[in-house]
């Protein structure tokens, strides 16, 4: 509860809606449920609990996308340490209306660890572990049933493209990989690596795109 | 080449661009078109958002045992070192923990009242999580700044400013305009007794309702009112701040 005035004579805000829970014992909100954007916003004071309950949030989904780049436990928590730095140096410019705050930091993620890859590596992904990752974004186990339904639909989806353009886009969407790449890889002609990866995201967008699909891509 | 045929190359390199995979002279080329075709930044903007929803869809893993501890340490770390190393607009100094958290309760605590009254953001988990035990023991905060926000022709109010003279200072601002479509970009300033006012910043508003937290690198306690203008400095709101204190329940 908040009081204005002085500490022995205020009067309680009414902070609206009325819903908020006020016990007699004054305003209770647990700090584990705080919004993500509130605490991104109090990361940006550089306070170190917050930043340690920030990280605590989101460390399981950062980490997944590093490890999924990487393949590579060391290499992934640098990664994802130095993603957490990058949101903390940057958080008074994140922009609620281009994304939430989780996919904000899976992209910042994804980006150092393509970066990452590209930098160690001359091979971007081992091939073999394409196909269980694949498997992975496209399964729907009972766990994902209250996951939103745009993730549930982007998911099956994506279960729908043919194979082979799943994996180009897989190959250029989650390892960075270039056109050229993915055609040396999959030892296919360049136009056609290109073609996949263009009909594989027509696909996703059209999918989306439905009534059922949801209305965040139009 | 026409634009019709811009665009349609624009249509076949799209998901590279989007997945950030066109190589560079192909890349620069589109930016280029981007820079003056608003139908195909929409295109590349949707394809971006999938592949951006694609990586969300990752199975999570855990990180090494410590890793969020090791974490925020190296971010104190970089706080306590150079101005350079520290988050943009984040002030100096370092006090003891008690006072530390004292302060992070303070804020924490105020920041979500206002989220969640105004922002609609949680508020289900915020019930659902606030029915606990009525008499648990509270911690109180040092006074802090609060007041709504008057539209400049008078009437209720169409937001809230909350204002932490701690340090770091910090502000949390909600508004939402009744009436006006505005997409855009507003400033928040803050305004001595005297008149004289000093600009905090900028901050995005849609269809005249936005949300804006930051640190201020200044003395909050020698303001008495924050001020919303447009960026023509039309005033729209204005917040009389007064002396308050937060009770949160002690954990």
């Amino acid at each position: 509860m908040i009081f204005r005035g002085e500490r022995s004579g205020g009067r309680a805000i009414p902070w609206r809606p009325s819903n908020v829970h006020r016990g007699v014992s004054g305003f209770r909100f647990p700090v584990g449920r705080l919004p993500d954007e509130a605490l991104l916003s109090g990361l940006a004071t550089g306070d170190p609990e917050l930043a340690e309950l920030f990280v605590r949030r989101f460390q399981h989904r950062v980490f997944g996308v590093a490890m999924a780049v990487t393949g590579d436990q060391q290499l992934a928590e640098d990664v994802a340490q130095q993603t957490f730095e990058r949101a903390w140096r940057h958080a008074q410019i994140y922009d609620s209306r281009r994304g939430s705050v989780g996919t904000w930091l899976t992209t910042i993620a994804h980006n150092l660890a393509v970066d990452a890859v590209r930098a160690r590596r001359t091979e971007p992904m081992a091939p073999e572990d394409l196909d269980p990752l694949l498997d992975a974004v496209t399964e729907t186990p009972e766990r994902w049933a209250l996951a939103d339904e745009a993730s549930t639909q982007l998911r099956a989806a994506l279960a729908r493209l043919p194979r082979e353009q799943a994996r180009a886009l897989m190959m250029a969407g989650i390892y960075g990989m270039t056109a050229q790449q993915i055609a040396d890889a999959e030892r296919i002609p360049l136009g056609t690596a290109k073609t996949r990866i263009r009909a594989a995201m027509a696909k996703l967008r059209t999918a989306l795109a439905s009534p059922k699909g949801g209305g965040h891509v139009r | 080449m026409s634009g019709d045929a811009h665009c349609e190359k624009l249509r076949e390199v799209g998901a590279e661009l989007a997945l950030g995979v066109l190589p560079g002279r192909e890349r620069a080329e589109a930016v280029a078109h981007l820079d003056g075709c608003a139908d195909c930044r929409e295109y590349v903007r949707q394809l971006t958002g999938i592949g951006d929803r694609l990586i969300g869809l990752l199975p999570e893993s855990d990180p090494p045992p410590g890793f969020a501890a090791r974490v925020a340490r190296s971010l104190a770390e970089q706080t306590a070192g150079p101005e350079g190393a520290r988050p943009a607009g984040a002030a100096q100094g370092r006090r003891g923990r008690v006072r530390r958290l004292r302060l992070r309760l303070a804020a924490v605590a105020a920041t979500a009242a206002v989220a969640v009254g105004f922002a609609g953001w949680a508020i289900g988990n915020a019930v659902e999580g606030a029915v606990t035990a009525a008499s648990s023991p509270a911690v109180e905060s040092e006074p802090v700044l609060v007041g709504d926000m008057i539209p400049a022709g008078g009437g209720q109010p169409v937001g809230e400013v909350y204002a932490h003279p701690g340090s770091p200072a910090w502000m949390f601002v909600s508004v939402a305009l009744p009436g006006t479509p505005y997409n855009g970009k507003i400033t928040c300033l803050l305004a001595r007794a005297d008149g004289t006012t000093t600009r905090v910043g900028d901050f995005p508003v849609r269809e005249g309702r936005g949300n804006w937290g930051a640190a201020v690198p200044v003395d909050l306690t020698r303001y008495s009112a924050s001020r919303l203008t447009s960026p023509d400095g039309t005033v729209l709101a204005t917040a009389q701040l007064q002396k308050g204190k937060v009770v949160t329940p002690e954990v």
